[in-house]
């Protein structure tokens, strides 16, 4: 990851409506899951992606060689802005939360494997860089924005500028928000109201103030939301909780409701797919054997073995709003061998070995891209149409 | 006299109950029971049982009750209002003092009763359940005419019309004791035919909706089985509560009781199962012919219930003997009291107790025949009794899923007795259109191909509907207490696993 550019410290109101950076082009995406779906390795991956040139690799292969349109503009954006929101007074009559704002910017790193390190890292050993200095999760939330551009940079033309949002730190929000339609705003001025957050399961018997955040992250991601041009759900498969199944099926029903009622276009990204042993399977002979091409077929997969439990719901959305063919994909942020060791790739393109001498190597990236330059492609495709 | 101008929140007619419990000095008489254990008791030691019995059920439910007492005099020793469980002791020794003397005043014991069913314009609203061994030889205030157009004696006044005045949604089931051939002049059965014939014409010419039954017991059995007509079951070692569980295991009991919704086949016992429905306000019985269980489950945590025999007559002779590990002793109580158990409940004991004792094939045999008589009963208590029979199906085939699934809807109904009458209906309803999901997961499943898409659609559309329910009944009981939203937080988790 880059360095931490600018940080400014600012009270505003969680409700007060910020101008976007973005030219008029822009586009807004927004990335939505369960609490670790993965949301944030997406982020600063993608956002180290630019500058570092991390490996990705294509399972199945791609038919293009694996070039993406996708780059950051790295002497004049900023790659990633993530602004922390904290309550610091609960009985403040303003209203007003504590933000801070970190700009990140994409510079190579030395050591290639520190990156790595810091992502693997259990969460409490991340440090600033990988998570948030406060330690509790119901004082604060962190909007996440990453800065990039749909195209070449050799064809300046075709290069726009894109945002992918995230409401970090907030999966819990982001799961209610989408399951329960009662807390849906209609506006980008719209309020979620005290009184349709009973919705939410024992709600009432909250602290005051951990309430009061909630509401407040429940307005700000509806607000996001209402402007998004596009959704990139993310979906992770094995998970052990049976509660956390059962939120993240009702929040993958939410987002289907959301995205139909409001003809958005909604690309589905099956997270932390190395989790599956016949996905890791076909990672792992793909980064020894340079000429294997991969016969997984996530489809058949999704839909007949139960990829993330979603055959059915995948079904009956088929060709409203969605192609299970185009717009369902299946990605690892970074590719574990397992036992948390990851699995580097050296400069010839093998895996590094993991004994002996330490040797230089990247983390490798499934598909990460694929999910995000889908959802450029759809919202772009959705504008040509319009203006057709 | 209760204040007839001010009309109380409409309450439906099954949910208001008034008993007339005849006091009089011949109540003191023996009744003989050939068929029970115990031999002869008093009249007004089976009806304080009896009574004993109602009131337990009432602090459960929440269903508001009322005791009307009568000699020469009318007194109401319990106004009618919710029973609170710890106000049972109260008035249980409040009614072991009542001792019978003097004459019966019936007629003006049913006008007072009526009164405190009034509801304004609304009439006689509730139900009304008189036990009287004798005759009206006291009433001071109200007459019943023998003939339509016979003039009362000296300033009496018409019981009919004050009973059942315009709009009026009242039944009234009297239990008459002794045919009059006891040692005691039994029930004057003419004047209660006569009273109850007067009361359906004058229904049928207001067009009311309305139940009048009359019921001649002769033994201390029958007037326990009339008073209280009783499937009655006790609790399994295992039970616990839903808000005592770790959200976890709640997420586990959730999605197991959802396998049991997918997967008929290996749960057959489910699809006897009846989506659990709210009762509605215009469905009546007839008291006669097919009168309603009352059901109940009794908690066994720590032991057996105090008073069994005491509170529930012969059945709670054989759950006693049940639980104390006397199987042997639990089934020829069940034999002797064979004539006034209703026989599902006789059937489930016969299977439960054969299946303790490790008689498996006795205990499948009884439980079939058990659930044929079941397919029998009346709508109201039907699906309860189906439960606590797929409950007992399901542990005989250690069938876990299924046994999640009866348990939580049947556990669900019971505990939600006592909380506000909306809250239960919406959640009855939420039940049982998660139960009806099965239809439309099955054909999910069982669509080929081509079809596949369109069985999906539809069956998300109904998850659809049904969570849709679930948001608003969250929102409009979000403080109505653990237990809704323990049985919200289940069926949210159970349409999570519907996929």
């Amino acid at each position: 990851m880059g360095d931490v550019k600018v940080t400014t410290r600012t009270k505003r109101s969680a409700g007060t409506k910020r101008e976007s950076k973005s030219s008029g082009e822009s586009a807004r995406i927004a990335v939505v899951g369960i609490p670790a779906s993965g949301k944030t390795t997406y982020f600063r991956f993608l956002s180290g992606h630019f500058g570092l040139n991390l490996p990705i690799l294509y399972v199945p292969a791609r038919e293009d060689g694996g070039n993406l349109p996708l780059y950051g503009d790295l002497d004049n954006d900023v790659a990633l802005e993530e602004t922390t929101y904290e309550t610091t007074d609960p009985t403040d009559p303003e209203e007003s939360l504590e933000t801070t704002t970190r700009y990140y910017v994409n510079r190579p790193m030395e050591d290639r494997r520190k990156l790595w390190v810091e992502l693997s890292a259990g969460r409490e050993d991340q440090g600033i860089l990988t998570k948030y200095p406060l330690p509790t999760k119901f004082n604060q939330f962190v909007e996440m924005k990453m800065h990039f551009r749909y195209g070449t940079p050799e064809d300046k033309n075709g290069s726009r500028a894109m945002e992918l949002n995230t409401v970090d730190e907030a999966g819990g929000i982001i799961a209610d928000y989408f399951s329960y339609d009662r807390l849906w705003i209609d506006s980008a001025e719209g309020e979620v109201t005290e009184k349709s957050c009973r919705v939410i399961p024992h709600f009432d018997s909250w602290r005051p103030d951990r309430r009061d955040l909630w509401r407040r992250g429940l307005t700000l991601l509806g607000r996001f939301v209402q402007e998004a041009d596009a959704i990139i759900l993310f979906l992770s498969p094995a998970l052990a909780s049976l509660r956390d199944q059962a939120q993240q099926i009702n929040l993958a029903r939410g987002v289907f409701r959301y995205t139909r009622a409001r003809d958005l276009p909604l690309v589905i990204a099956i997270s932390k797919a190395d989790k599956l042993k016949e996905f890791y399977g076909e990672v792992d002979r793909s980064v020894r054997e340079r000429t294997f091409r991969s016969q997984f077929d996530p489809v058949d997969f999704l839909l007949r073995r139960d990829g993330a439990g979603m055959g059915t719901i995948l079904v009956a959305q088929e060709g409203r709003g969605i192609s299970i063919k185009e717009d369902v994909f299946l990605v690892s942020s970074a590719v574990s061998t397992g036992e948390g060791h990851p699995l580097l790739v050296g400069e010839g393109g093998q895996e590094a070995p993991a004994i002996g001498t330490p040797t230089l190597g990247v983390p490798v990236m499934v598909n990460t891209t694929l999910p995000l330059a889908r959802a450029c492609e759809r919202i772009l495709a959705k504008r040509a149409t319009k203006g057709s | 006299m209760p204040d007839a101008t001010v009309a109380p929140p409409e309450l439906k007619l099954r949910e208001r109950n008034v008993l007339l419990l005849d006091l009089s000095k011949s109540m003191l008489a023996p009744l003989p029971d050939p068929q029970g254990t115990k031999g002869e008791r008093q009249k007004i030691e089976v009806a304080r049982t009896a009574v004993f019995r109602i009131l337990q059920d009432a602090a459960t439910t929440g269903t508001p009750f009322g005791l009307v007492t009568f000699t020469e005099t009318v007194r109401v020793p319990v106004p009618l209002g919710e029973v609170h469980r710890e106000n049972l002791p109260y008035i249980e020794n409040l009614l072991a003092l009542l001792q019978p003397s003097g004459r019966s005043a019936v007629w003006d014991a049913i006008a007072v009763g009526a009164d405190l069913l009034r509801v304004g314009v609304q009439g006689v609203r509730g139900n009304l359940v008189l036990v009287t061994d004798g005759w009206d030889n006291a009433s001071t205030r109200f007459g019943v005419r023998s003939e339509p157009n016979e003039p009362l004696k000296g300033g009496l006044t018409d019981l009919v019309p004050y009973v059942l005045p315009p709009n009026s949604e009242l039944s009234l089931r009297i239990v008459g004791i002794g045919s009059g051939i006891e040692r005691d002049r039994g029930v004057d059965a003419g004047s209660m035919n006569v009273l109850l014939d007067r009361l359906r014409t004058r229904a049928q010419e207001l067009g009311l909706a309305g139940a009048f039954g009359f019921q001649e017991v002769t033994t201390g059995s029958q007037l326990f089985a009339q008073m209280v007509q009783a499937f009655l079951d006790v609790g399994y070692d295992d039970d616990r509560p839903l808000e005592e569980m770790h959200p976890e295991e709640l997420a586990q009991h959730a999605a197991s009781a959802a396998r049991a919704l997918k997967e008929p086949q290996q749960h057959a016992t489910v699809s006897r199962l009846r989506a659990p429905r709210p009762p509605s306000p215009t469905t009546e019985v007839n008291y006669l012919e097919s009168p309603d269980l009352e059901v109940g489950v009794l908690s066994a945590a720590g032991g057996a219930p105090a008073y069994l025999r005491e509170r529930y007559g012969p059945l709670g002779e054989v759950i006693e003997a049940y639980l104390g590990g006397q199987y042997a002793r639990a089934l020829a109580v069940l034999g002797d009291a064979k004539a006034v158990l209703p026989p599902v409940t006789r059937l489930y004991w016969e299977a439960r107790i054969q299946f303790a004792q490790r008689a498996v094939v006795e205990a499948a045999r009884a439980l079939l025949q058990a659930w044929s008589e079941a397919e029998k009963l009346p709508p109201g208590s039907q699906a309860s009794v189906l439960r606590r029979l797929a409950l007992l199906q399901a542990r005989m085939q250690n069938d876990k899923e299924t046994e999640t699934l009866v348990r939580f809807i049947d556990d669900t109904e019971h505990r939600l007795g006592g909380t506000d009458p909306e809250a239960r209906e919406r959640l009855m309803d939420l039940l049982g259109r998660l139960m009806e999901l099965r239809g439309t997961y099955q054909l999910t499943r069982l669509a080929g191909e081509g079809d596949l898409q369109d069985a999906a659609l539809r069956h998300e559309a109904a998850v659809e509907d049904v969570f849709g329910r679930l948001q608003d009944a969250r929102l409009q009981f979000s403080s109505a207490g653990p237990i809704v939203e323990g049985a919200l937080d289940f069926i949210e988790i159970c349409l999570a696993e519907m996929r």
